[in-house]
């Protein structure tokens, strides 16, 4: 019964509404929570709804992984690798940012106290 | 091969920093600064050996990673080279009585921030692009924190949070653009792009638009800038006017010279520039603190800078250029200038200027603001001159009134701050100035002039550079070949 999701266009068609319902849910998130952490995990949610649509979309389904060794040395039914470069890379990138930023807001809660987004006017008065 | 040495003798000074601050604590900031005026001499003798320079290293030119150096990216490794190590140098004058607390920290993010302002302007590969832009937004969030004070961090924070959603728009835009072409290379890019459906492009376009609107400061995406300027601290707001904006404007419209040679987008582009020229200024009037005021001033001069870019003309670009490199000097010593304020005063309001005694900063500060509201014989009036010159030529009448109706606000808080240096009354002790940073100062307030009296000087590079970065044919067959 499972067999109409494996057909390509199933799983295109699964991939770009589910990561959009994700990138939206961030999108969401970020416009509408006000605590400081909340807004970097919905950052982080539309982060992964890209990664998620960018792998999906150029991933192809009877492809094997991407290694040249004895067996396989046919590069056309292998997956396109650069993708998945790409994509570590942006998690790499994506996780230090935030991690610099949840740092940036420790120290901004030692110093003050605050965490909601509409108290930091320290330059308002 | 010198090209690769743009980014990777910054590279390799930033993270050699900690191996180097070993052999003494004053290794660091010497050798950071000489390698920055070395950088600089390369630039130079670059600039001197050709007229029109181009060279371009690549590895297997459709998946590898190719850097183009010619004289439109020639143009701003020169601006970057030489304001980071005049930077360098303005810190080692004060180093003995405010130097940072932690130095080797500090230099480390300066080589960083230099070496992705080069790589942004120099990289051809819109992921390496994608690389460079988080390495300068990166090193711009910590400096704009560096002093953890609360107002530090809530910057840094500002920063750090919009940075981050604008690398997500560009990474779907990047996403978007390999599954529709299957291809980072700029060049091949611009082929495949106009065959590309058009709700694709609009798509793609919108992300792109979204991705660097934050960065390039424009309206509605520039509500965080003054907050920024405002609590980081006044030394590296240098930096952020100066260079980091200056090259992200350089690679959002590179690519879209690029992708929409046509010019599709255009006319849009150049409304919202004048648009957010006109709400920055409007913005500016009733500001009370230095940073935030020039900070909207410099709204104000990018949206500019964006409106010319956006004609899509050689003459207009020529403009653009001549305003980038008349504002980044023009704000270089004005935060300076307020950075050496701010040590004998202790305090960023305007009305300090009423107690600042000292005729040589008051004469610098000036100059630089003349230089940026465009009068004439100085360098901004050239650039302003040509902008209007080209919307007179284009027939885009409302945006030109747009521009003059913004300058003329722009003139009335400058000369606001006029008024208030040059009003009599008490004053403090004569403000000591060292000899050099009378010789900065100095040396940047003669370019501005000498460039505003003759700017014969430069507008045949700048005219040159402008042609090279809106002719995307000629870009293009050189990475890929006829």
């Amino acid at each position: 019964m499972f067999e109409f999701f494996n057909q390509p266009e199933v799983i295109k068609v699964i991939v770009t509404f589910g990561s959009m319902l994700l990138f939206f849910v961030g999108l969401f998130g970020l416009l509408t929570r006000k605590h400081i952490i909340k807004i970097f995990i919905s950052i982080a949610i539309m982060e992964s709804a890209v990664f998620l649509i960018f792998i999906g979309l150029t991933f192809k389904l009877d492809f094997i992984a991407p290694i040249l060794d004895s067996v396989n040395v046919e590069a056309s039914t292998m997956n396109d690798p650069i993708p998945h470069a790409m994509i570590l890379t942006a998690i790499v990138i994506g996780m230090a940012v935030l991690a610099l930023g949840v740092s940036f807001a420790i120290e901004y809660f030692k110093l003050t106290g605050k965490t909601d987004i509409d108290e930091m006017n320290e330059m308002r008065h | 091969m010198s090209s690769i040495l743009f980014v990777a003798l910054p590279l390799l000074f930033g993270f050699a920093t900690p191996i180097l601050s070993k052999f003494g604590k004053n290794g660091v900031a010497y050798t950071s600064t000489l390698m920055q005026l070395f950088l600089l001499a390369l630039a130079v003798s670059l600039l001197m050996t050709t007229s029109s320079y181009v060279e371009i290293i690549s590895i297997a030119p459709p998946l590898g990673i190719s850097f183009v150096l010619n004289s439109a990216s020639l143009f701003f490794v020169l601006l970057f080279t030489l304001l980071m190590m005049l930077f360098s140098f303005y810190y080692l004058i004060h180093r003995k009585t405010d130097a940072y607390k932690d130095e080797t920290k500090f230099f480390i993010l300066l080589n960083m921030l230099l070496a992705a302002a080069i790589g942004l302007v120099l990289s051809s590969d819109i992921f390496n692009i994608y690389v460079f832009f988080e390495i300068a937004g990166i090193s711009a969030y910590i400096l704009s924190a560096y002093k953890k004070t609360p107002s530090a961090l809530e910057a840094g924070l500002k920063y750090l949070l919009t940075g981050a959603v604008a690398s997500v728009f560009l990474v779907f835009a990047i996403a978007l653009i390999y599954i529709n072409i299957g291809s980072l290379n700029l060049a091949i890019i611009s082929q495949g792009f106009e065959t590309l459906p058009y709700n694709v492009k609009v798509l793609i376009s919108i992300f792109l638009l979204i991705g660097f609107g934050f960065k390039v400061e424009i309206f509605p995406l520039n509500f965080w800038v003054t907050d920024v300027y405002q609590g980081s601290s006044s030394l590296v707001n240098t930096l952020f006017s100066g260079i980091v904006v200056k090259a992200y404007l350089f690679v959002f419209f590179h690519i879209l010279y690029l992708f929409l040679p046509s010019g599709e987008f255009s006319v849009f582009l150049i409304y919202l520039g004048a648009v957010s020229m006109l709400v920055a200024e409007i913005a500016g009037l009733r500001q009370t603190n230095l940073k935030r005021l020039f900070a909207y001033s410099s709204l104000g001069q990018v949206a500019l800078i964006f409106t010319a870019f956006a004609m899509q003309n050689a003459d207009a670009v020529q403009a653009a250029l001549f305003i980038v490199l008349a504002h980044s000097v023009a704000k270089f010593i004005i935060f300076l200038a307020i950075t050496s304020i701010y040590r004998e005063h202790k305090s960023f309001d305007i009305t300090t200027l009423k107690e600042l005694n000292s005729p040589f900063l008051r004469a610098i500060m000036l100059i630089a603001m003349l230089s940026l509201l465009g009068i004439p014989l100085f360098a901004g009036f050239i650039g302003k001159f040509l902008v209007l010159k080209s919307l007179a030529v284009e027939g885009m009448f409302m945006v030109l009134a747009i521009i003059i109706i913004g300058s003329l606000i722009e003139a009335v808080y400058y000369f606001k701050l006029a008024g208030f240096m040059f009003e009599k009354g008490e004053k403090r002790e004569l403000l000591k100035i060292s000899l050099g940073e009378k010789t900065l100062f100095g040396l940047l307030a003669l370019a501005l002039i000498i460039i505003g009296i003759v700017p014969m000087t430069i507008s045949g590079f700048l005219l040159d550079a402008g042609s090279v970065m809106l002719d995307a044919k000629s870009y293009v067959t050189m990475l890929v070949g006829g």
